[in-house]
């Protein structure tokens, strides 16, 4: 106990020297406090990045091996460019893999219903399927893109990830779906046919094939009976930017409902029918063990299998960037920091040899005269961190705002440059979220629980080091010899 | 010669210097009592000091051995002999200089982990046994004379109550009305409290009021 006390009136008797070394403790401290508060929030963006999106999976068909595959099943000198599909029944078996911890399906197709009122009905419908041919010497130029037609005033999907982002919300009274017979739409075009929850209607399309070449079109009309179990306030933008504006493209038009009220309605060959599924994989290290399993299956060699790195990079690269130089930083301030301090303990036992030496004389042994110089840097160190954590968040959040600044338009300028056209084709039906997603342009640091324990560690093993650098020099001092020089 | 039984002994104590050609202490026999005021007298470089260190356990004789009571030192913790069991006065003083008078007896007590409750009105009184009053009693060290130094180097020596008292050149940086004070102080310890009190010196004023007095010659010691 004596020795806390007499490190602690060492500390005022020696209050010069003891200033000078809590400065630089203290700029020490505060640079760990700041790049370590930087280093940890821009981890755990970055890993809660990949547990949402850094494992993600998607089937993208290969235009190059689409046209080749094409071209070999051609059997009369004309190639059918047909979109390529997934069957649904293969999709749903991919999803039960046990690689993975997460899978969303989408379906989506194009319906009337004479019940209903489509909100902008006078703007005419839309929602007729994309088709083109391709003779044998490339695309013919006579037809290279046609509509087939068909007055659409729906879109009837499964697609909810607009009330997860709040862009849609369930008014009262009204659940999800739940059945395969069950939908909601938006209060305005609820309103506009005259229709009530618990309402019935009757839902029409079409399956269809044409051969592009012959000209031939085969068609299968579906249905669906639906009751009306919900309705949702919409705030999304009613129109895109890059559609026309019709009733199929308006928003308020469309209708939810489940997964396999849509996908049931496919049939082998025909078009019509979109689906779509966005798979997490349980740890991205599986991916490879995914994709031999999906080809087992029999997914076609048509589609590649791609992880999200693009929208990884442009997403999360500037924070990793951040956490790379912190981290450097970090690295770089503790072991000068270290070489810092292990100086200043031996200058500062040098200077107080004397001091020391009459310590030893008394008969103080050399581990307390130790554990009081220890106490002292120790309380110094605790000082500083006292104040280091209340100034180092100050300065972290202008600090990762420059950096990350600095780094967005480095990321920007290399994108640039490089300027390499994705090889990616857009999913099939442009799964949500991943696309809503922005590039982090801010990173709110705040010093959490575990970064205080880090930095107190960190703290620790400094003054430490600088213990361990004194006792080093005091086991050389004999206290007669430290005597007798002086005297 | 008392025929009291010896405190302290030196038998056939010898040192030498790393390095050194020969021994500077070549077997050295003695005897010290309490209550007795001893001297050791002998020329510069003659190993008074460096006797007074092993004494003291600051140092550890080559040769030979140095029982306390019947405790050879070799054998014991020196620290805690330095601590518990004697008592050094320097010709230097060497005291904390940052810390005040009385706060260099308190961590003496504190590290001879002396019973003393109040240690800090036991210092004051220690001090005030040697002549420091309560007001330079809390002022620090550098600001004190030669003398008062001197004074409260006797009273942290003195702190944690020990039988052997060993100063080395007490005097030497004294005048001559404080140097007799001293030598009081030293007279009545050894005297009246029973103390023995070994002095290296010099002085002639100094060996006067030694009981014995020992001189040291080519590294032998015989009493004067």
């Amino acid at each position: 106990m004596y020795i806390f006390q007499n490190a602690l009136q060492n500390l005022l008797r020696n209050r010069g020297r003891n200033l000078m070394m809590g400065a630089i403790i203290f700029v020490i401290i505060v640079s760990v406090v700041t790049a370590l508060m930087i280093n940890n929030t821009a981890n755990g963006v970055i890993n809660d990045y990949k547990e949402r999106f850094g494992s993600e999976v998607s089937f993208v068909p290969n235009q190059k091996k689409w046209m080749e595959e094409a071209v070999a099943n051609s059997t009369d000198g004309y190639v059918r460019l047909d979109l390529p599909k997934i069957k649904p029944e293969l999709l749903l078996a991919l999803g039960e893999s046990e690689y993975l911890k997460d899978t969303v399906y989408a379906a989506e197709t194009k319906a009337n219903s004479k019940a209903l009122r489509a909100i902008d009905a006078n703007r005419g419908g839309g929602g007729g399927s994309v088709m083109a041919e391709m003779g044998p010497n490339g695309l013919r130029e006579a037809q290279p893109m046609q509509s087939s037609g068909g007055q659409y005033y729906h879109k009837l999907t499964n697609q909810y990830a607009d009330f997860d982002e709040g862009l849609r919300a369930l008014t009262e009274g009204s659940r999800y779906p739940e059945n395969d017979n069950e939908c909601i739409m938006s209060e305005e075009l609820l309103k506009n046919s005259g229709l009530a929850i618990g309402d019935t209607l009757k839902l029409t399309s079409a399956l269809e094939k044409t051969d592009a070449v012959q000209g031939e079109a085969t068609s299968k009309d579906i249905s669906w009976e639906m009751t009306i179990v919900g309705t949702y306030t919409d705030f999304t933008t009613e129109y895109s930017e890059n559609l026309l504006q019709n009733a199929y493209n308006n928003r308020r038009n469309e209708i939810l409902t489940t997964f396999e009220a849509i996908s049931n309605k496919m049939q082998d060959g025909m078009n019509g029918i979109n689906l779509d599924a966005r798979f997490t994989l349980t740890n991205p290290e599986v991916l490879e063990d995914f994709i031999e399993e999906v080809r087992e299956k029999g997914l076609s060699k048509v589609f590649d299998i791609a992880a999200d790195t693009e929208t990884y990079n442009r997403i999360i690269g500037p924070v990793e960037g951040l956490k790379s130089i912190t981290f450097t930083f970090v690295i770089v301030v503790i072991v000068l920091g270290a070489i810092i301090l292990a100086l200043l303990a031996s200058i500062a036992i040098r200077e107080r040899k004397y001091e020391i030496g009459v310590l030893r004389a008394m008969g103080m042994k050399k581990m307390k005269v130790v554990l009081g110089l220890w106490f002292e840097t120790l309380a110094i160190t605790i000082a500083c961190l006292i104040f280091g954590l209340g100034i180092g968040p100050l300065i972290a959040q202008p600090v990762t705002n420059a950096m990350l600044e600095n780094q967005i338009a480095t990321a920007q300028q290399s994108q640039q440059k490089a300027s390499i056209p994705s090889s990616k084709e857009p999913a099939l039906l442009g799964t949500p979220q991943r696309d809503t997603v922005k590039a982090l342009s801010e990173l709110d640091v705040s010093l959490d629980i575990e970064t205080i324990l880090e930095i107190i560690v960190i703290a620790l093993v400094l003054s430490s080091f600088a213990g361990i650098v004194a006792t080093c020099k005091i086991t050389k001092y004999e206290p007669i010899k430290i005597l007798m020089e002086r005297n | 010669m008392s025929t009291m039984a010896s405190i302290l002994a030196l038998n056939k104590v010898s040192y030498r210097y790393e390095g050194a050609k020969s021994a500077v202490l070549k077997g050295i026999d003695a005897s010290f009592e309490a209550g007795q005021v001893y001297t050791i007298i002998g020329k510069s470089g003659a190993g008074k000091s460096t006797l007074l260190s092993l004494i003291s356990g600051l140092g550890v004789a080559t040769g030979g051995e140095i029982l306390c009571g019947e405790t050879n030192l070799k054998q014991i913790d020196r620290d805690n002999y330095r601590a518990r069991s004697i008592g050094v006065v320097f010709q230097g003083y060497n005291l904390l200089t940052n810390a005040t008078a009385v706060q260099n007896i308190v961590l003496s007590m504190n590290i001879s982990k002396s019973p003393e409750k109040d240690k800090k009105s036991y210092a004051y009184a220690l001090l005030k046994r040697v002549g420091i009053d309560q007001e330079t009693a809390d002022r620090k060290v550098l600001k004190l004379s030669g003398g008062e130094q001197q004074r409260v180097g006797i009273a942290r020596a003195l702190s944690h109550n020990p039988g052997i008292l060993i100063a080395d050149e007490p005097t030497g940086n004294l005048d001559k009305e404080t140097e007799a004070d001293i030598l009081r102080i030293f007279k009545r310890l050894a005297h009246k409290e029973g103390k023995c009190v070994i002095i290296v010196t010099h002085s002639k004023n100094v060996s006067s009021i030694a009981d014995v007095v020992y001189r040291i010659t080519s590294g032998l010691m015989n009493i004067a």
